[in-house]
């Protein structure tokens, strides 16, 4: 819980790095300036699906100023993977999508690489191609893995081809509950792959060192899931690799947990070091990184409901096909996370739902903001309306009548502890001004609401080291873009230690001093290090009261930190200074080191034992359609979010408005466009629409209060949830305004215009 | 084959040798030192990379730098006046504007384009000034409030 006070959270303090930021020093991967590093490059297969027959690198190792040319022979036979270990780093017997790296090259500079790319000579036996997950599991498509076993846990009647997933909920029985409805709605929905479109390309370096060792920086989520990886697939001993970390010019899940996720980049760059026995840089090109890394998926979802007349609930039942590409990559985990979110977050007795993921030849699913949710929500929000507007009801009545209270179990959460999801509904119902806003010709008003289910997940550690002049450096092991590590982290710090923010640096990431972490993914950094952060400071705050205890002739717990003092609680005249007491440590304890971990075992018994506190939010949206051109404007959009206690409001709030901004562009243009050769149409950011500023109108966000998580001070995680309703939001409003359902993303003029021609309008 | 140009960045005087085919960013970059200049989207669509070329702000990425031969250059690292941050700077941390901060100096050359041009901007202005910025963590809502906090300190 929250204290009564605070002296710095709760604040809008500058975040950590802003003056870096504004004044143009040069801290990214893309900064990097390694002496003597040679420059690196990968070639990527033009074919979406081909046997590779022979690769002949003769000619581009010839060329003067080539110092490595890698292919797959050149690597340990070892395949990555995260369910399904499916892949290499480089493509071996075959390609499974246009983009998919087949060999890379060092050389001195960035024109060599170029020339040798060119040389390198690949012969192909083309084989069908498939990017179409209806088409790809039957019995006709072509098998992109002819070694991968389907899943296991597939069900009779789901044993179909190129599937490398399953995940099904079964909660009471569907069936009978859909047949006692008295109102059933049955429909389909669709959404298409997006880029994250992070703005600092995808950046790898790797130096063979001295000592044998191979030290490798990049610019990814999750420095310790890349150091396995690049031990594992380079053949080096996990002692071997030093992984550091750059401050990152974006990332959304696109720079991933790991390579699995990602552009397996590190390894690659790391080969090819090793090679050259030179270091060794490469910086993606844009349009290579919107063909080849990994993006969010396309999900085709079947949705099915029965409701009472009164609005009441009763049963769903439905199926998701979710996209992997080429490999499983993270399509696992993101589809079934769709699936479950088809389920929802409303009470809801009755679901029986089937979710697979399947092989196409397109780029890998990565982990991008909310894997599967707005793909979900897109869906399950767009159909709760249609469900609302099938009984006649209120939209925001029709959820009021469904939503969870305390006490109640949820998909994924066997019993809440609270419920906010009522709140957010009725703020965002009066902050949009529903039934009290005048609406003009063809403007409507849409609701849509979300939940990112805080679950299992990885632990994570954090040291407070305390200097002689009482500033304090930071361990964690999850790195900056903008998240808590440089918003949220350092204030926790300052407030437990009674020290200014200024005084408190967090390191970047380097794997062989900083804690383990999986990484800055899955909105967990203030849950795993703002904890595990909280209590190495307070265990450095012990320290410090110890050892200045004995000075000021007082008991430990007499004692607080104001302002860099140590004094007695009630006679501050009896003080001595933090610097004083850390520069005495020396000849004590050497240092005050602090160490905490957040133990997420233990954190979710007790979540489940007590019951848990979840993120819900309502999203609110204010439209008009131009219906001769199809063009749809958001006037006035509204986030509601509870999100728990709320460290650093504004870092919180662009949070959610950066998530949101993201799901707006997928609702109004987004999508990667490919043609029926798995060929990307749109690689370059001159096709690929995504928001500016003069497209978005300010988004209003409000934060709920009262409904403390299981982070610290009872926060929630606030990274991703923001990107879960809008696409729904703005498929609600349209529908408001024109009495017209698009269940085909993008809402773009074309799709919008096409459906208002289909309804006669 | 390669040739030599003189210009100013930021008041100061550079002659170096580049190839003719080089982009104006890369020789701001890799030649001269200029890491502020970010790199992105190489087809003059994002922002990142905008400087101010005689009192224009243009995407570097698209003008070739031999191009530049004789010109007045503004990058990012021109913009503060010592340690002092020129007041949009400044803005864009008060306000939560940063981020990753990847886009925020093309944001900011563009702006102090802006407002060099024109001390009292309206809204319009300002949305055209920055609608080839692209930013992919704020969804933009803070970087509108920078510009209000900067505008109301500068009049």
């Amino acid at each position: 819980m929250a204290k009564a006070e605070h002296k710095v959270l709760g604040t809008n303090m500058p975040r950590m790095g802003g003056v870096e930021r504004v004044v143009g020093k040069g801290i990214y991967g893309i900064d990097l300036n390694l002496p003597d590093a040679l420059c690196g490059g990968v070639l990527r297969s033009a074919h979406a699906h081909a046997k590779i027959v022979s690769i002949d690198t003769s000619a581009a190792k010839a060329i003067p100023g080539v110092h490595a040319v890698v292919t797959a022979a050149d690597a340990p036979d070892v395949r990555y993977g995260r369910s399904y270990i499916d892949r290499y780093i480089l493509a071996k017997d075959k390609v499974r999508y246009t983009g998919d790296p087949v060999a890379a090259v060092a050389a001195e500079n960035q024109a060599l690489v170029k020339e040798a790319l060119g040389k390198i000579k690949v012969t192909y036996e083309p084989l069908p191609v498939v990017v179409d997950t209806e088409e790809a599991i039957k019995e006709s498509a072509p098998t992109l893995h002819e070694d991968m076993p389907l899943p296991k846990n597939l069900p009779e009647g789901f044993q179909v081809k190129n599937v490398c997933g399953y995940t099904g909920v079964n909660i009471g029985d569907a069936e009978a509950a859909m047949a006692d409805a008295d109102v059933v709605v049955d429909e389909v929905y669709e959404t298409r792959m997006i880029h994250p479109q992070y703005l600092e390309p995808r950046v790898a370096a790797a130096r063979p060192e001295e000592d044998g060792r191979i030290t490798v920086w990049t610019n990814a989520q999750a420095p310790f899931p890349v150091r396995t990886e690049v031990a594992s697939l380079t053949g080096q001993p996990l002692n071997s690799v030093r992984v550091l970390s750059t401050d990152i010019g974006g990332g959304f899940g696109g720079k991933g947990s790991g390579v699995t996720s990602s552009a397996g980049l590190e390894p690659i760059c790391a080969l090819l070091a090793m090679t050259a026995k030179r270091p060794v840089m490469i910086v993606m090109d844009k349009a290579e990184e919107t063909i080849s890394t990994t993006i969010r998926s396309g999900a085709k979802i079947w949705i099915k409901s029965g409701v009472k007349k009164d609005g009441t609930l009763v049963a769903r039942q439905g199926k998701v096909l979710y996209d992997a590409g080429g490999y499983s990559g993270f399509g696992n985990q993101a589809g079934g996370r769709c699936t479950q979110m088809v389920g929802g977050w409303y009470r809801l007795p009755n679901i029986h739902m089937d979710g697979l993921t399947v092989y196409t030849n397109k780029q890998v699913c990565g982990p991008v903001r909310g894997p599967g949710g707005p793909q979900a929500t897109f869906a399950m929000e767009s159909h709760m309306d249609s469900i609302a507007a099938e009984l006649g009801m209120d939209p925001i009545e029709f959820r009021l009548k469904n939503v969870p209270a305390k006490g109640d179990g949820i998909v994924g959460v066997p019993k809440l502890r609270d419920s906010s999801l009522p709140e957010t509904l009725n703020t965002a119902k009066e902050k949009i001004g529903w039934g009290k806003v005048k609406l003009g010709k063809n403007q409507g008003i849409g609701f849509a609401t979300g939940a990112w289910i805080e679950g299992s997940g990885p632990g994570g550690g954090a040291v407070v080291k305390v200097n002689e002049d009482g500033s304090a450096t930071v361990h964690i092991g999850k790195v900056d873009f903008g998240t808590a590590a440089r918003f949220g982290i350092p204030m926790i710090v300052a407030e437990e230690l009674g020290i200014p923010t200024g005084d408190v640096t967090v390191l970047n990431v380097d794997t062989d001093a900083s804690p383990w972490d999986a990484g800055t993914v899955g909105s967990r950094s203030m849950l795993v290090s703002g904890n595990a952060v909280k209590l190495a400071a307070e265990d450095a705050r012990e320290q410090i009261l110890r050892m200045a205890a004995a000075t000021l002739e007082a008991s430990p717990e007499d004692l607080e930190i104001v302002d860099k003092q140590i004094q007695v609680k009630g006679a501050p005249s009896r003080s001595v200074s933090m610097a004083s007491v850390c520069t005495a440590a020396h000849n004590e304890i050497g240092d005050v080191i602090g160490r905490g971990y957040f133990d997420s075992k233990a954190s979710q018994v007790h979540e489940r034992e007590q019951g848990s506190s979840q993120p819900f939010t309502t999203h609110a949206a204010l439209v008009e359609v131009d219906t001769d051109t199809g063009n749809v404007t958001v006037l006035k959009y509204v986030c509601v979010h509870d999100v728990g206690f709320v460290v650093h409001p504004r870092a919180v709030e662009g949070q959610i408005e950066g998530a949101a901004a993201m799901s707006l562009g997928q609702a109004l243009c987004e999508q990667v466009v490919h043609d029926s050769e798995g060929r990307t149409l749109n690689p370059t950011f001159v096709d690929y629409l995504m928001p500016t500023i003069n497209m978005l109108p300010p988004i209003e966000t409000v934060l709920v209060s009262g409904y403390p998580g299981a982070g610290p001070y009872g926060t929630k995680g606030a990274g991703e949830i923001g990107s879960v309703p809008p696409m729904a939001c703005i498929a609600n409003a349209i529908y408001n305004a024109t009495g017209v359902r698009v269940r085909r993303l993008p809402l773009s003029p074309e799709n919008v215009l096409r459906a208002l021609r289909e309804a006669g309008k | 084959m390669s040739l030599e140009i003189t210009l100013t960045v930021n008041g100061k005087t550079h002659t170096a040798a580049l190839e003719p085919s080089t982009a104006l960013v890369d020789f701001l970059r890799d030649t001269l030192g200029y890491k502020g200049v970010k790199l992105c989207c190489n087809t003059g669509e994002c922002g990142a990379c905008t400087i101010i070329m005689d009192g224009k702000p243009v995407n570097s990425c698209v003008v070739l730098g031999a191009d530049a031969a004789g010109a007045d250059l503004v990058t990012v690292e021109g913009i503060a006046d010592g340690d002092a941050l020129h007041p949009v700077q400044q803005a864009f941390i008060d306000t939560g504007a940063v981020q990753c901060g990847y886009c925020t100096p093309g944001f900011i050359v563009s702006l102090k384009a802006l407002l060099d041009r024109t001390k009292n901007p309206t809204a319009e202005e300002v949305e055209e000034a920055i609608s080839g910025n692209i930013c992919r963590c704020t969804g933009y809502t803070k970087i509108y409030e920078a510009v209000d906090l900067a505008a109301k300190q500068m009049s």
